[in-house]
């Protein structure tokens, strides 16, 4: 748990270790919670919560060949959404291994701007420079001189709308806009990483106004760290680079083809894709509700009769559920939705179910659930 | 440094430097983690528990408890006889955080050993010593 001397400070880095408790990740000394991951978890399903999420990484890609290098880098359609969109997807090499997951904020025709995760920012740069060889587009790395937060939650808007002039209530999720937060010039999208609805925010001048940005949204919502942020996530149903997916896995066994626009021929990883398409995945990502017992990262999964069928790759205690969720791979033909499975919690073979994700019941919490209900 | 303990470290029981707690009371004593460990696992919300009469080493795993985050295994601060457990920590795990010394103690023992083992324990004294060098490491 000691931090390393070489660990890079986000804007807002005195707040988090004056209240939190800290902890190395990515690179950055980061708060792993303030007060409680349960008290803050609960924040957001119930009202909002704020994440200082400005370690992970932001590129503008611009220039003359930009629009075509970024058809060629995603197997998601960008070039036909209109401006404005904030498209989830993913970075593949030629063996349709993920690189990343990221989000790409299509600004207008020939500029966007990446948001990826901090530990891959790096060879995600490499991965472009490869990709864009001999092509005309520029790739600024922004990530220092913005602070990025994310505020999310049923009562994101109201938590945000007294800082910034833009009409919140009418931005559709998965788009952005360009605006202020508390005067400073802001990119604002509608998305997040907790199944709530919510925004990000990207706060250019980082050094001078994001701590006021910070302590004015306190007014409307629960500072939250990483603790949080891992068992939302996971709740959710949303996978975490690096544990529940690397190169070693495409697409298909990440249960992520809805991100393959099915009219795209041409990109990177396309060919070996389509072979893959034609067999199915050996293997896919599943959740599991547990009976008892909290499953963990690496964790063997059996089907009933104890034969070895999978690995959990995140596993936590669910605050809505009150019970040990997971996500892991299992081979295929996998186990259907309600099958039961056995996950091995330290050489005990404990029951399970497989379940849907997102895990909660979507009518009454994340940003699908009913108006006026909790 | 000279600042008091953010720690609550009670007369009159043993510890150990993996954070636990023995209270001993005639033949008996009752065992739990420490205010510091409680803290620093943070929500805890779940617990594997010995049976009654299983037998425990002194400085063996007994049992584990969980946080959302992580694991971490239970040493007993001493050996003996597992008489009992605290049951109501089946539904509220969260009586540790609450309470680590009292509602939140978790197993008591039948101890075999005392009198030899009592002496590799720490005081509350040298317990606070240690927590202040775990500090001092994290601030390097």
């Amino acid at each position: 748990m000691a931090t390393t001397k070489t660990s890079k400070h986000t804007s807002l880095y005195e707040f988090h270790r004056t209240h939190g408790k800290m902890v190395e990740f990515a690179g950055y000394d980061m708060p792993i919670w303030y007060t409680s991951t349960m008290e803050e978890h609960m924040a957001v399903r119930n009202r909002a919560g704020i994440f200082d999420v400005s370690h992970m990484g932001r590129v503008d890609v611009t220039g003359p060949d930009a629009a075509g290098f970024i058809e060629n880098l995603f197997p998601t359609g960008i070039g036909k959404q209109p401006n404005g969109k904030s498209v989830y997807t993913l970075l593949l090499n030629e063996d349709a291994g993920i690189v990343d997951d990221l989000i790409v904020l299509k600004v207008e025709e020939g500029k966007y701007l990446l948001v990826v995760n901090a530990a891959s920012k790096e060879k995600d740069l490499r991965h472009m420079e490869r990709v864009g060889a001999g092509l005309n587009f520029k790739v600024d790395d922004i990530t220092e001189a913005t602070t990025m937060i994310a505020v999310q939650g049923p009562s994101a808007v109201e938590a945000l709308q007294p800082l910034t002039p833009l009409p919140l209530a009418e931005m559709k999720r998965f788009t952005h806009a360009f605006s202020t937060v508390k005067g400073i010039r802001s990119v604002i999208t509608r998305t997040g990483y907790t199944g709530e609805d919510g925004f990000e925010i990207i706060v250019h001048d980082a050094a001078s106004g994001a701590m006021a940005v910070w302590e004015a949204l306190m007014k409307g919502a629960t500072p939250c760290a990483l603790g949080a942020r891992d068992s939302l996530r996971l709740e959710a149903g949303l996978p975490l680079y690096g544990s529940d997916m690397d190169e070693a896995t495409n697409p298909l066994e990440a249960d992520l083809a809805w991100v393959l626009s099915k009219d795209k021929r041409s990109y990177v990883g396309w060919q070996r894709l389509s072979s893959l398409m034609e067999q199915g995945p050996a293997r896919v990502r599943r959740g599991i509700v547990m009976d008892e017992r909290i499953p963990r990262h690496g964790f063997k999964v059996t089907d009933k009769a104890g034969e070895d069928i999978g690995v959990v790759t995140s596993g936590t205690f669910s605050p809505v559920l009150k019970r040990g969720i997971a996500m892991g791979y299992v081979k295929t033909p996998s186990p259907q939705l309600g099958d039961a499975v056995k996950v091995v919690v330290r050489d005990a073979p404990s029951d399970g179910k497989i379940a849907k994700m997102p895990f909660y019941d979507d009518s009454v919490y994340g940003w699908k659930r009913k108006p006026h209900q909790q | 440094m000279s600042n008091p303990s953010p720690y609550k470290v009670p007369d009159g029981l043993f510890y150990t430097k993996e954070h636990e707690w023995a209270r001993v009371t005639g033949g008996t004593a009752r065992v739990g983690i420490t205010d510091y460990a409680a803290k620093t696992l943070n929500d805890i919300v779940y617990l594997t528990l010995p049976a009654v009469g299983k037998e425990v080493k002194q400085l063996a795993s007994f049992g584990t408890v969980e946080s959302i985050k992580a694991v971490s295994e239970l040493y007993a601060p001493l050996s003996g006889t597992v008489v009992g457990t605290n049951q109501e920590l089946t539904n509220h795990p969260e009586l540790i955080n609450q309470s680590p010394y009292d509602a939140g103690w978790i197993i008591e023992l039948k101890h075999s050993m005392l009198d030899a083992e009592r002496k590799t324990l720490l005081s509350p004294s040298q317990y606070e010593e240690f927590l202040k060098s775990l500090d001092a490491e994290h601030q390097n």
